[in-house]
């Protein structure tokens, strides 16, 4: 037989757990207010398809905050040789993930503004989700800074509290045109069809939607238009069908475990267009490269920032020691160090406004040109609705596990290998 | 004609496969009334164990499905004697919230564990080989696991027709008091039971890091075509649920080639829906 204690205790043993609870939250917020901290979310895919990139992207935003919060002289970086921002102001994250869900996402925005008190949110990798989470941003009148989300419509709606560090799949499609046009001219390449694949979502239905207008504007044909459900058992069909139309080009919209599934397919149907070119996606994922091994050289994409660009980029290496404590070792990505840039970039708007009132920092941040070492250009300025016109990504292909640079050819560091190798020759 | 066929082919390797991980499901629905919703998790778990073992071991995903196999025939009891037990005999809400628990403690677990990078296996025996008659590709890992599928299902299908623990299985689904008095030891038929579905999936999910990435998430979407393979076929039917798998896998196949690829599951989802409304016991169930 168990001791039941009677009702009053029952009662009492809830109210002490109860004025705990209250007591220890009153606690830590008078903890946060004495010693001035500015409260930023974080929402990024932790969980589900696209975790990895989500978790790396949350790593990148945490590190940038380190550095931030305290003095690091051998870091070239803004605000890096001094401690916190705002005459002493620590930022303190708070993290939510959106588990790649537009609805959770939205629903994490509005749980961070609403119940944790946070003052502005970075976010959401997936272009779905950082859509409708920086509209509940956008109503409340906070700012959304977007550091990867590479969908053009992201910026096309005209609002004033969101801004989006990474280039867009349309200047991304404009750029892939141009390659093939370069290798038309260069290479005598003969490119004359293309072929899309991508996820069908925000991200790939957009990406598709601005190939098919830079193709046409190019003078490409598009012959095979290949939308596909993320998370699929097998993409075969996908892939037949791309073999059997055989476009000379391939545009790529493909994340996470389908972008290695899709080329483990191409390679066991034996086929490979002339060239390939990804979006933001698997391709540039460091850990499905080296996971893919050869499989996964001769491809391309655009690529922001790879440890490869080190020349180009000196201020990253001292960053990038501190993201790889918390990423096993695991480099920066392109869309890693836009989350970075993004966390960089508003505490220097902070600190440049002299004030937390969020439409001063949002004036700010469009008025003015900001430094960014972590950026390939090394600037970063907004234009109206947020996109950063200083935002540039470099073509590069995988040749031996290392993203080599191509275009344009003026920051090329190697040769292209055009057409790609086939799958019995490597 | 040539593409007809290898679209044929490329459906039915995949939808060996789905029978194969369809067919524990179905032991495990059909003899017991239980939805294991955690069955694509088990999947992802005995994919981890062949990974693993491949990767620290050098051990080939082909030598592996036995480890795996067994691992999750472990796991399947111990879920049998720690949750399902306890909800036999309540409403079948219960153990479908019970598994579903389960299922979300397996894929954190595992999220936690290994983090949700994509493993994937290289450099194993059968590796992205292909085996080509005139212009027709054969995957060899996809033509290895269909095989497998067969032999694994045709044996287990063997076990409850033919055989004396079989009978014992069909007595305790019929009717589980009746078995009783029979002097059928049901809890040890349910015990056995819930651990040889784990196996079949175990098996399947043995030989898939040949050709497919590793990750938390990977089961689900096995899981939900399991689900459909068991309730098209008819529940309990293992032939009706491994002839589901194919017509599952073939249906994809085709829709994904010769409408669009984004219409497949589209396909193979309104097949269930047609099914399920015009004979709500499945191809096979009664």
């Amino acid at each position: 037989m168990f001791y039941r204690p009677p009702r009053l205790t029952y009662l009492f043993i809830c109210f002490t757990v109860f004025c705990l609870l209250v007591g220890f939250g009153a606690a830590t917020t008078y903890a946060q207010t004495s010693t001035k901290v500015i409260k930023i979310g974080t929402i990024f895919p932790l969980t589900g398809p696209v975790a990895t990139a989500g978790q790396r992207c949350q790593a990148a935003v945490q590190t940038a905050v380190d550095i931030i919060n305290n003095k690091y002289t051998d870091i070239k970086v803004p605000l890096a040789n001094k401690e916190g921002i705002l005459g002493g102001h620590k930022i303190v994250l708070v993290h939510a993930d959106s588990q790649g869900k537009p609805d959770v996402g939205k629903s994490e925005a509005e749980r961070l503004f609403n119940q944790e008190g946070v003052w502005a949110i970075i976010g959401a990798y997936n272009s779905s989700v950082s859509k409708p989470a920086s509209l509940v941003a956008e109503r409340m009148k906070k700012i959304f800074m977007c550091g990867a989300s590479s969908s053009a419509a992201l910026t096309q709606r005209d609002m004033k509290y969101f801004f989006r560090m990474a280039p867009t799949d349309e200047t991304e499609s404009i750029e892939f045109v141009d390659v093939l046009k370069w290798l038309n001219k260069k290479k005598n390449a003969n490119i004359k069809t293309l072929g899309i694949i991508y996820e069908n979502s925000e991200f790939g239905k957009h990406a598709a939607e601005e190939a098919k207008k830079a193709a046409a504007a190019g003078g490409f044909k598009v012959v095979a238009d290949v939308p596909f459900s993320p998370g699929a058992t097998n993409l075969n069909s996908e892939v037949q069908t791309l073999k059997k139309n055989n476009p000379d080009a391939l545009f790529g919209a493909v994340l996470g475990a389908d972008y290695s599934l899709m080329i483990r397919t191409m390679k066991q149907m034996a086929w490979l267009p002339k060239i390939a070119i990804s979006y933001c996606s698997g391709y540039q994922d460091p850990v499905i490269t080296k996971q893919l091994g050869g499989d996964a050289d001769y491809f391309m994409g655009s690529t922001a920032y790879s440890p490869q660009f080190a020349s180009l980029m000196p201020a990253v290496g001292a960053v990038e020691k501190i993201f790889k404590t918390k990423t096993n070792g695991v480099p920066f990505d392109g869309d890693s160090i836009q989350e970075a840039v993004a966390m960089f970039v508003l505490a220097q708007a902070i600190e440049k406004a002299g004030s937390l009132d969020p439409e001063k920092v949002a004036a700010t941040l469009y008025a003015n040109t900001w430094d960014s070492p972590l950026s390939l250009g090394g600037k970063v300025a907004f234009a109206k609705g947020g996109q950063n016109i200083k935002a540039q990504s470099i073509v590069t292909q995988l040749q031996g596990g290392e993203y080599k640079r191509i275009y344009p050819e003026d920051m090329s560091d190697t040769q292209i290998v055009f057409p790609m190798k086939p799958w019995n020759k490597r | 004609m040539e593409t007809f066929v290898q679209v044929l082919i490329d459906g039915l390797l995949s939808g060996m496969v789905y029978a194969l991980v369809a067919a524990g499901l179905c032991l495990i629905w059909g003899v017991m009334d239980v939805i294991n919703f955690a069955h694509g998790e088990y999947l992802m778990v005995s994919m981890y164990v062949s990974y693993w073992l491949g990767f620290l071991a050098n051990v080939d995903p082909l030598v592996s499905i036995i480890a795996s196999g067994v691992f999750i025939f472990i796991i399947g009891v111990l879920t049998y004697k720690l949750i399902i037990k306890y909800t036999i005999g309540r409403p079948g809400l219960v153990a479908l919230l019970a598994t579903f628990g389960l299922a979300m403690f397996l894929k954190n677990v595992c999220m936690n564990r290994f983090s949700p990078n994509f493993l994937i296996l290289s450099n194993t025996w059968l590796g992205d080989k292909t085996f080509h008659a005139g212009n027709l590709i054969f995957p060899i890992p996809q033509l290895v696991a269909g095989i497998l599928a067969l032999v694994v299902v045709g044996l287990v299908y063997a076990l409850v027709s033919a055989t004396r623990f079989g009978w014992a299985v069909q007595a305790t689904a019929m009717d589980r008091e009746a078995a009783e008095l029979m002097g059928i030891n049901t809890e040890r038929v349910y015990v056995l039971i819930f651990g040889l579905g784990g196996a079949c999936v175990g098996i399947a999910g043995g030989i898939m890091p040949s050709y497919l990435a590793v990750h938390p998430e990977v089961g689900s979407m096995f899981g939900l075509i399991a689900f459909v393979c068991v309730a098209m076929g008819g529940f309990g039917s293992i032939p009706g649920a491994f002839l589901a798998g194919l017509l599952v896998g073939v249906v994809e196949a085709l829709a994904g080639f010769y409408t669009a690829p984004v219409f497949k599951y589209i396909a193979v989802f309104g097949l269930y829906l047609a099914v399920v409304s015009l004979r709500p016991k499945g191809i096979f169930g009664w």
